[in-house]
């Protein structure tokens, strides 16, 4: 695996050995781009700060939390509502979030006795809720505010509340990760092993690293309930504050984003020895495996193997009518951290596209060896992408589509490439068998879209065809398909809801025959 | 030999996650523990451990134990001397790529 180097880089020489082209018959062991690292200033990274990290990832989806800032409200205005992590609850954590609003004079004079009153102030203006997550920033840090001594005060005066404590400033760490890790460690040292659960199943699990975006977590939960299993505590989509401080009577530790949260698994398998199975809830073939070794640690095998069945038959001739119109098309799987392993082998495997480079903004080794091993020859894997060379690689590798966040996504558009939100997706959820199919549409819709393809036209130089003024994009994506696979017997394009998260949210007990009568109070 | 063992260490690379644990002495045992469960699955064993951490080790060895012989038919014919030898290779080939051979710099790092 040669490394890279990019010509817009030639100026900074140590980005070299930040991207690598998987070469044929090469291996892990011959060459992995370095990851991690500090990022080069002025280098116009794709990076967030820890405290983003911290906050804005893992802390603020916990859906019954008041949340709050302890700094400018910059800081808390651009970590909020811009990530699309719902939750049942009316998605309160989306709707409010919570700031001191630090000024030049608490800079020089100290803010905690301001912060004490705000927290004060957010109890009573929220009575039904007792717990709260308080997050340090870069102003309140470098002065020194002890937020900790505040918070143990407020806990005294306050019997009923309970504060987590989140010292992720973002000078922390190199990238949001520093404060995934710093989240993660804080809330095991400090909050797991704190409350005693209701146990209602003989099959319970902590769901890690999933944050319900667009639902992601209320599809996967479905079909652990469907098993039987008590979903005891998710970290932290949907998940609730004193459910995650139950985490240490779960017998199994199913694992999704390692990237985030592999810490926190790693630490109740030490302590507790609860151990941690990591799984993927992308592709047919990977969930299926996925619910199967689940299935199997509890001996309810059976039961996954009709999910899976029910599953694939309902969806698979949709995605497979999907997979006939999008087979070669080039895509560049650009996300943050940890989708480029998720879905790096299974939307090639399962949707026909060719994966010509991953990246990953704040990923580590590890996820560049997952991702890496995932992908095929050729593909260009990049770690701590900046925007020059993201248009560089996009000029170079023509991709049809990339699925990325919004902001590299946009001048990705202004070069007329179109884009797929991969933190947030376009229209999800993504994860579980008719999520994987709503992702295949979604990338369908993309590629074929008539005004994308209106819009690499130039109009000062090319021809533009009057003659057909009205396209669709089936007319796009069948022009060079066969009869027989335009009409092949048994696929069709998505038949599914807008919103299917709401139809999950009807289910009652009787829908999970599996489940005992009494699992009504479970913590989720 | 070699392409047989290169074939199911692609298959693992490919489909597989538990190899790629956060330090080089979870490697070990991950690789030690399911690739020593699936050689016991392929050669018949069909031993349930009660243990949960051993039992969360033979779950991705028995998914993997029954994809091999999906998609590896040849594996069947083998028998138990063959099969033992096969995964004796491919175990260090899979402790090479990751943990000898891996350039991943966090590999020995004390802490989680």
């Amino acid at each position: 695996m040669p490394h890279h180097e990019f010509d817009c880089s030639t100026c900074i020489p140590e980005r070299k050995k930040h991207a690598v082209v998987k070469g044929p018959g090469e291996t892990l062991a011959d060459a992995l781009p370095a990851g991690y690292l500090s990022t080069i200033p002025g280098s116009i990274s794709e990076r967030g700060c820890a405290y983003c990290g911290a906050k804005h990832v893992i802390g603020t989806p916990m859906k019954d939390v008041l949340h709050i800032s302890h700094g400018p409200v910059g800081c808390t205005y651009d970590t909020w509502q811009t990530k699309r992590y719902i939750s049942d609850n009316d998605n309160f954590q989306l709707k409010y979030t919570f700031a001191t609003d630090m000024k030049e004079k608490h800079v020089i004079f100290g803010a905690e006795k301001l912060l004490k009153q705000n927290i004060l102030d957010a109890f009573k203006a929220f009575p039904d809720i007792k717990r709260m997550s308080l997050y340090q920033t870069c102003a309140s840090a470098l002065i020194g505010d002890d937020i900790n001594a505040v918070a143990a005060e407020v806990m005294e005066e306050l019997p009923g509340v309970d504060i987590f404590v989140c010292n992720s400033p973002g000078f922390r760490g190199p990238s949001q990760s520093g404060g995934h890790h710093t989240i993660c460690i804080a809330w095991f040292q400090d909050k797991v092993g704190t409350v005693e659960p209701e146990i209602t199943s003989d099959y319970v699990i902590n769901y890690v690293g999933e944050y319900n975006i667009q639902g992601d977590q209320e599809v996967m939960q479905d079909y652990f309930k469907r098993m039987g299993i008590q979903v005891l505590s998710t970290f932290t989509g949907n998940g609730s504050y004193d459910g995650l401080r139950a985490m240490h009577r779960a017998h199994l530790n199913v694992l999704e984003c390692a990237r985030s949260s592999e810490y926190l698994c790693n630490e109740l398998r030490v302590k507790y020895g609860i151990p941690r199975l990591d799984i993927d809830g992308f592709g047919f073939d990977a969930l299926s495996d996925s619910l199967r070794k689940i299935g199997l640690f509890f001996g309810i095998q059976d039961r996954a193997e009709e999910i899976i069945k029910a599953e694939t038959e309902r969806w698979k001739p949709e995605l497979d009518w999907y997979k006939e119109r999008l087979m070669g098309k080039k895509v560049c799987l650009w996300p943050g951290g940890s989708k480029l392993w998720h879905w790096a082998h299974a939307i090639h495997e399962e949707m026909g596209v060719e994966v010509v480079s991953v990246y990953t903004k704040f990923g580590h080794q590890g996820d560049m060896e997952k991702g890496i091993a995932r992908a095929e020859e050729g593909a260009l894997a990049i770690d701590d992408p900046n925007e020059l060379e993201s248009l560089e690689a996009m000029y170079r590798l023509k991709p049809d589509c990339i699925f990325t966040g919004k902001r590299p996504g946009e001048y990705a558009k202004k070069i007329r490439v179109p884009y797929l939100n991969a933190h947030a997706y376009h229209n999800g959820p993504w994860k579980g068998y008719e999520g994987w199919v709503r992702f295949a549409r979604d990338i369908y819709n993309a590629i074929y879209s008539p005004v994308h393809q209106l819009a690499k036209l130039d109009i000062s130089k090319d021809e533009i065809p009057t003659g057909s003024g009205f396209v669709t994009r089936c007319m796009l994506s069948d022009a060079t398909l066969s009869e027989e696979t335009k009409n092949a017997p048994g696929l069709r394009q998505y038949t599914g809801k807008f919103d299917v998260i709401q139809d999950l949210r009807k289910k009652t007990t009787a829908d999970y025959p599996y489940l005992r009568q009494d699992s009504l109070t479970q913590l989720v | 030999m070699n392409s047989k063992v290169e074939q199911l260490v692609n298959y693992i690379m490919k489909h597989c996650l538990w190899q790629f644990h956060s330090r080089a002495w979870d490697r070990e045992r991950q690789n030690r523990e399911i690739l020593t469960w699936t050689r016991n699955i392929l050669c018949g064993d069909s031993e349930v451990p009660a243990d949960r951490l051993d039992r969360c080790h033979w779950v991705d060895a028995k998914v993997l134990a029954n994809s091999y012989r999906v998609h590896f038919p040849w594996i069947s014919e083998l028998g138990t001397t063959e099969i033992t030898e096969l995964m004796k290779n491919v175990h260090e080939r899979m402790d090479y790529l990751t943990i000898t051979g891996s350039k991943n710099l966090e590999l020995t790092d004390q802490h989680y």
